[in-house]
């Protein structure tokens, strides 16, 4: 690999200590045990409980929008720019595009991962269909996504937190975009999955041979308009798990709705409120 | 190639009425044509050729260290080359974003360890392992690229030949490994490899496997990929969205189509076995 | 109208306002912007820091690693610091690699580590020739609005003093590492250096704490960076001259800030403690 000169380099290798701790010699089952006792989970959440979610807009004082959320303790800041014209583009687009970058602070290669990369194009693809793209023909709007703690559901925290960013911004659109993640395990169901749940949703914890679902499905909903804008799982799950995961996920989405809109408000009416101060200062 | 107003009302009344542009019906495949077995210096080949769409797969076999996070499994990559002459957009770079979307998207539906076992690649836990390189060629594009991808891939890993291990010598730190000939090989299990179909919503209907016209005239379409009886990924593309009635609707179809296909496949591959054999001078 | 005025002249828009000694955020011209530290907010790392100048935000986060210690130097760990502009701050910045800006300010922020001693490089070691820890000091900005080096040292100081090691078995003769997780320890800290930033504005205005449009109109630039009551660095880097007297005159007011910061740090590890 070539020397990054760019950058204050390291030693050329080095490990991640935790990987020298003593051996962990549970298994998943166990795992996924301690995880869900008693129809409880490690936080002590009800299994479609969702975490609570903390909206916060105008963060980013560079930015037109912006928006930082907090799901428990995965945040999320989203900044939404000007659009500008489209670059190296020679053909004229009657639609405007969207442009998402989907980052994680995880240390790891300073490039995007294909990770990254995939969750990038899901949220361009969740939020192309809320956007009145044909209001700003040839131009791009441009969407930065950074999760500064990831605690499982980046990708819906990420979104939702888009669609407030873009409203923040100013940004003509359909129609308000929330967002939601659900885990599937040992046919368990888990709302909102926190890291752990997640990892483990990932992979097929009983050995038996039992035809068990795993998985995990994030929707993007527009609300009023009762349209699945986006639509992502990967795992192994069946068909009606997935119907059924569907109808809890809508359930969700409509539920987070009303809190985006009530967070909206308040930050218009604070918005006129400031503005009035203005203008009182100015005529004074 | 870009369709006018008038033509796409052609082609969505053709959807309408259950008897598509070239004649199909919503839930026809165009015909196919699979040859596995055609590169000869790769330890699987498949090529699948899907009406105008043609697709080369080709699978090579290296060994290599585990992630250390991931002492027991082996390595499963794919890459996705687009050929320049498959379609005039893929000139330049115009062909990443799909060969990305592609490559992720199979990632994606070969993650479950139930589809696809990765702890069968591995050698010695923690030191050694197989990984395997799925090159992914598209030389021509018709459509639907997507469901010949899965399809191929699956062929030529089915195809594929792993050496298997006659001894491993282990002095300290080196380890190293004496392999069997090509001759003796162990072929891969596959039986759970997805199978990936495109469901497309035209007016008020969906069909599978459109052609470049019918993509045309679809806002949104679902990637779902079926392995056995389970869905092992399903992905929205386009810039439209679906009510969640519709949506069930387009995954039940894919599901249903996914093991026709899916059957129609593994006849097909069981029937290019014996011949194979003979060629080994058993 | 303002903001138009704003926008079309703003270097007239800036001199009206100071012409009547005050900037148009309605600070004094020495007047530094109010700070915030929060500390430990990030438990995936090893420590971590979010430190707040203004509306400047800077993110600090430390992960420990194993290495091997160079040869040259077999009793000394590695801090490396990066600093990352991500386009998400502000619409000055692309993605891609580092831009011109984030490489300079990457390495003033790696002299002052270096020179101020802050961490001593061999209390990083575990096992001489054989094996270190390598701290990796990611910063992320979040908002782009002047006096980044200010947030930044600040975000470091406050994201060493969380720092803690778990404690490593190590075997030399089988090259075993053994870590225990539940017996961790603070990293030593020896010195905190504070930083202060300050703009001149037409060769002989001189602002202290600029935001970023102070920043882009300003004529000179001086970092001074104080470790206690020692100088630790000045980072000048070309502009306006200055004369010893002035020099002098802002190393005094950045003197007076330090034991503020130095409280504001002490305060917000004291809240994490409790």
């Amino acid at each position: 690999m070539p020397i990054d000169r760019k950058r204050i380099n390291g030693p050329e290798e080095t490990v991640p200590y935790n990987l020298y701790t003593k051996l962990n010699t549970k298994s998943l089952l166990q795992e996924f045990d301690e995880l869900f006792c008693d129809g409880k989970r490690a936080d002590n959440r009800a299994p479609l409980e969702h975490r609570k979610i903390f909206l916060k807009t105008g963060v980013v004082s560079q930015a037109k929008g912006s928006a930082y959320i907090e799901l428990g303790k995965t945040k999320v800041i989203v900044s939404v720019f000007d659009p500008r014209e489209i670059p190296n583009r020679t053909d004229y687009s009657l639609k405007g595009e969207i442009y998402c970058e989907f980052n994680c602070t995880k240390r790891r290669l300073h490039q995007q991962d294909a990770e990254e990369k995939q969750y990038s194009a899901i949220m361009k693809q969740a939020l192309e269909s809320t956007v009145c793209r044909h209001e700003f023909p040839n131009f791009q709007v441009d969407i930065y996504a950074l999760v500064l703690h990831n605690d499982g559901s980046p990708l819906s925290a990420a979104i939702t937190a888009a669609g407030v960013a873009l409203s923040h911004a100013g940004v003509p659109m359909y129609d308000l975009i929330v967002s939601a993640t659900l885990g599937i395990q040992h046919n368990v169901k888990f709302l909102d999955p926190s890291n752990t749940e997640q990892r483990l949703c990932d992979v097929s914890i009983s050995s038996d041979g039992k035809e068990d679902s795993h998985g995990i499905i994030v929707i993007s909903m527009l609300h009023t308009h009762e349209q699945i804008s986006q639509f992502y799982q990967v795992g192994n799950i069946s068909l009606e798990d997935i119907t059924e995961s569907v109808k809890v996920l809508e359930t969700a989405c409509k539920d987070i709705v009303p809190l985006v809109q009530k967070h909206l408000v308040k930050h218009i009416l604070k918005t006129i409120k400031n503005n009035e101060d203005y203008v009182i200062l100015v005529s004074s | 190639m870009t369709l006018c107003e008038a033509e796409k009302t052609f082609v969505l009344h053709g959807v309408e009425e259950n008897f598509r542009i070239d004649g199909r019906e919503r839930e026809d495949y165009r015909p196919m044509e699979l040859e596995t077995d055609i590169v000869s210096h790769a330890f699987g080949s498949a090529r699948l050729r899907l009406a105008n769409t043609d697709v080369l797969v080709a699978v090579k076999i290296e060994v290599d260290t585990p992630f250390p996070e991931r002492p027991f499994e082996g390595k499963l990559e794919f890459f996705v080359d687009c050929s320049a002459n498959a379609t005039p957009d893929f000139e330049g770079r115009g062909g990443e974003d799909v060969a990305i979307e592609i490559s992720n998207t199979l990632s994606a539906a070969y993650h479950s360890p139930k589809v696809f076992d990765l702890r069968k690649l591995c050698i010695l836990k923690g030191r050694k392992c197989w990984k395997i390189f799925v090159d992914i060629l598209l030389l021509e594009c018709g459509g639907n690229l997507f469901d010949a991808v899965s399809l191929a891939v699956k062929a030529a890993l089915w195809n594929t030949q792993v050496p298997l291990i006659r001894q491993i010598d282990i002095d300290g730190n080196n380890v190293e490994l004496k392999v069997s000939e090509l001759s003796d090989c162990q072929r891969l299990d596959v039986k759970t490899a997805p199978v990936m179909v495109t469901v497309c919503k035209i007016g008020e209907h969906c069909i599978v496997d459109p052609n470049v016209a019918e993509e045309q005239c679809s806002v949104g379409s679902i990637v779902v990929s079926v392995s056995e009886n389970k869905f092992s990924t399903v992905l929205q593309t386009g810039t439209g969205s679906l009510h969640s009635s519709t949506l069930l609707d387009c995954l039940k179809l894919g599901y249903k189509v996914a093991q026709r296909l899916d059957d129609a496949l593994w006849s097909t591959l069981s029937k290019i076995q014996p011949t194979e054999d003979v060629g080994f001078l058993k | 109208m303002a903001e138009q005025y704003r926008s079309l002249h703003p270097i007239k828009y800036y001199r009206d306002y100071l012409v009547h000694n005050v900037r148009p955020d309605g600070r004094q011209f020495d007047k530094f912007r109010p700070v915030i530290l929060n500390v430990g907010s990030i438990d995936t790392a090893d420590g971590s820091a979010i430190a707040k100048v203004g509306r400047t935000t800077i993110v600090c986060g430390i992960k420990a690693e194993f290495c091997r210690p160079k040869a040259e130097t077999p009793d000394q760990g590695f801090i490396v610091p990066n600093l990352e502009l991500p386009p998400l701050c502000s619409p000055k910045f692309k993605s891609g690699p580092p831009s011109d800006q984030a490489q300079v300010l990457t390495q003033i922020i790696a002299d002052i580590i270096q020179h101020s001693k802050c961490v001593d490089p061999k209390d990083l070691c575990i096992f001489p020739d054989k094996l270190a820890w390598c701290l990796f000091v990611d910063f992320i900005c979040l908002d782009y609005d002047g006096s980044l080096v200010d947030a930044c040292i600040m975000a470091l100081m406050g994201a060493l003093r969380t720092v803690t090691l778990p404690s490593v078995d190590y075997d030399p003769s089988l090259d075993n590492k053994l870590v225990n997780l539940e017996e961790r320890k603070h990293l030593p800290i020896h010195s905190t250096p504070i930083s202060a930033t300050f703009v001149i504005f037409d060769d002989k205005i001189i602002l202290a704490d600029p935001t970023v449009d102070e920043e882009n109109l300003c004529t000179g630039i001086i970092t001074i960076v104080l470790k206690g009551d020692d100088l630790c660095c000045i980072h000048k880097p070309g502009g306006s001259p200055l004369t010893e007297e002035e020099l002098f005159e802002y190393i005094g007011k950045s003197k007076k800030r330090a034991p503020l910061i130095n409280n504001l740090i002490e305060a917000a590890l004291e809240n994490i403690n409790k």
